[in-house]
């Protein structure tokens, strides 16, 4: 069972609180923080708008070009000339300026690269024009997503003003063990916590289901933290965030190596028992609408939701028809879930459209090597490059109205992958099992495979 | 700044950005024109939008501006008006985003909104963070803070923090 409970008699403080005081640079009115901003990311759609505004009203003046990183990712490649003209903007402008691009070919999804490459450090904060970046809170980083403006006057000052956020200790003990995934207990949080029951709080995710996490796993679950209305999510470092950065070649600064006081103050205390977590499925529009996919649509489900889902109170999700199926995006795109997805389509046939999007150049070079694009073509899958994809709506893998599709990505709201299209969140097991069938399902519906002799 | 006049009424809660700037409006870098986008995105926009053509404040339940960091979102609501958001609370990074362009985000108790979203016509004072409807009076608070960047301030602001950003970087990054 997981449950909010009592906090208790505490008065230490949090991870969050420490790298919170470690990077305030003066107090403000109202709460509010001036941050020190270690690393900036943008991207070509909120980011070139940036870049235009620094250059017109502050004559292309720039803090630190060294800790601004660029990314080209939402459509990418650029996929008409409206598109076309923001990644050249924000492409003509990172050549002018010395800053480090990661353009097509050479990059991927901005925060699975700024990940796999170190950029990101424990007690550091990071802020990218994107929602998502809070992913990259599992290396022990405030890390905020933020709109044109906001980046725009943290590339000017590499510092950013936020209101200190309460913050929610997420706790999940015992071990998550297959079939549920990191994916399952990041739907599972945003369920109890639900979609806007996170507004206002910063997550820090405790207990040694979370240390026994690996980095990837971390990534996927920090990712939805604003799937549950947060500001952010973060997870205190240990020898698994260290390892991960010592492999990427990563300096770690010395005084970084800090944690929760054990008497820590949390607003608020979410326990979860890992042991509860089992296979999810979204069945409405925001990703706090889950449930096990053996479960059912609730009986009070919101109306809206289930005329836009195209579904009814008490429906069985299990065994739903699907018109396509999607693996990839920030969530769940990195070389673990692809060898997951792998694992489960080796050997069988897609019945459905089925896209894989690895997350970034990288990963993609990673799974060649190990073979699994073989796998998702003999699978009758389409292998594509690194980008965003399908996830957005906005270059490709487009649904149409009425299409129902399975997707590992972290957003079912209404028209995110197509007006009118239907999506449904999951891992991408779960996703791959669902591909082969053409309906909702985990690998356990399969039937066994038969070994030619 | 008073502002004053219709009431565009949205009886739902996590009005999320792809619904109030659908993606279609993020690929083009100039985004004149984006008012003709704004909240279309709503399964029950057509209805909605054609009956309340004039509105200058919008009324929501919570979690309003959820999702995607899309300023977009912003700039769409304001080039179709919109001046003042009322919602029970805001996503963070849209209240950010409101704020740093001067569209004005009030936060109300829940239960005042039913009454709010009937209200039909509202007068708002921005300066006595007052809501007047009919004969009634609602009071809020703005952020003390962000409430100075309405007139355009925050780069100023964060342009004029720089030496303090310089002076602790100097003392606090090796």
């Amino acid at each position: 069972m997981s449950a909010f409970v009592a906090n208790g008699p505490r008065s230490g403080q949090s991870y969050f609180d420490k790298v919170w005081a470690r990077r305030t640079i003066k107090e403000l009115p109202g709460a509010s923080a001036l941050l020190f901003v270690d690393r900036v990311v943008l991207y070509e759609i909120l980011g070139a708008r940036a870049t235009l505004t620094i250059d017109e009203r502050f004559g292309g003046r720039l803090y630190d070009r060294s800790r601004i990183l660029a990314v080209t990712d939402h459509i990418a490649p650029a996929k008409d000339t409206d598109s076309a003209i923001q990644a050249h903007t924000l492409r003509k402008w990172a050549k002018r300026n010395d800053v480090r691009m990661f353009d097509i070919g050479d990059g991927g999804i901005c925060h699975v690269v700024v990940g796999e490459r170190g950029y990101v450090v424990p007690g550091s904060v990071v802020c990218c024009s994107d929602s998502h970046t809070c992913t990259l809170g599992a290396f022990g980083a405030i890390a905020l997503g933020v709109g044109t403006t906001t980046l725009t006057g943290a590339m000017l000052s590499e510092a950013i003003v936020v209101q200190k956020p309460r913050i929610m200790e997420v706790r999940v003990t015992g071990l998550l063990t297959a079939p549920a995934t990191a994916k399952d207990l990041a739907l599972y949080v945003a369920n109890r916590i639900g979609f806007r029951g996170g507004v206002g709080y910063m997550l820090e995710y405790t207990g040694e289901a979370i240390h026994a996490l690996t980095m990837d796993q971390r990534l996927t679950l920090c990712n939805m933290a604003v799937e549950a209305g947060a500001t952010s999510g973060i997870i205190a470092p240990d020898a698994t965030t260290y390892d991960y950065l010592r492999v990427a070649a990563v300096e770690v600064p010395a005084d970084s190596h800090f944690s929760a006081d054990s008497d820590a103050y949390y607003d608020a205390v979410l326990v979860i028992d890992a042991n509860d977590v089992a296979p999810m499925i979204s069945w409405g529009t925001n990703p706090g609408e889950s449930v096990p996919i053996t479960g059912s649509v609730p009986i009070d489900a919101d109306r809206s939701s289930l005329e836009y889902m195209g579904l009814a109170p008490g429906e069985k999700l299990h065994g739903l028809e699907i018109d396509q199926a999607f693996i990839g995006s920030c969530t769940n795109s990195r070389l673990s879930d692809l060898r997951a997805a792998a694992a489960v389509l080796l050997g069988r046939r897609v019945q459905v459209p089925t896209i894989v999007t690895p997350g970034s150049e990288r990963v993609r070079r990673a799974a060649e090597a190990e073979g699994l694009h073989v796998i998702f073509q003999d699978a009758g899958a389409l292998w594509t490059h690194a980008t965003c994809g399908a996830c957005c709506g906005l270059s490709m893998g487009v649904l149409a109205p009425e299409m129902r599709c399975a997707s590992s990505s972290n957003r079912n709201f209404p028209g995110r992958m197509g007006e009118g299209g239907r999506v449904h969140l999951a891992s991408p097991e779960v996703v791959a099992a669902s591909a082969i069938l053409g309906r909702l399902a985990t690998s356990a519906d399969l039937p066994a495979l038969t070994v030619a002799s | 700044m008073i502002i004053e006049g219709i009431v565009l009424p949205i009886d739902r809660a996590n009005v999320d950005t792809d619904q109030i700037a659908p993606s279609r409006s993020l690929v083009a870098l100039d985004t004149a024109g984006i008012g003709a986008v704004a909240l279309t995105g709503m399964p029950d926009a057509e209805a909605l939008l054609k009956d309340h053509d004039d509105a200058v404040i919008l009324v929501a339940r919570e979690n309003f501006g959820c999702g995607s960091s899309r300023e977009h979102a912003v700039w769409a609501l304001m080039a179709r008006g919109i001046k003042v958001v009322i919602a029970p609370s805001f996503a963070r990074i849209f209240n950010e985003n409101a704020y740093n362009n001067g569209l004005v985000p009030v936060v109300v108790p829940d239960a005042e909104i039913d009454g709010l979203l009937h209200a039909g016509v509202l007068s708002i004072d921005t300066e006595a963070e007052r809501i007047t409807v009919g004969d009634r009076q609602i009071v809020f608070a703005l952020d003390p803070l962000r409430k100075t960047y309405l007139a355009g301030g925050f780069l100023k602001f964060m342009d004029e923090a720089i030496p303090d950003v310089r002076a602790w970087e100097a003392i606090h990054i090796p």
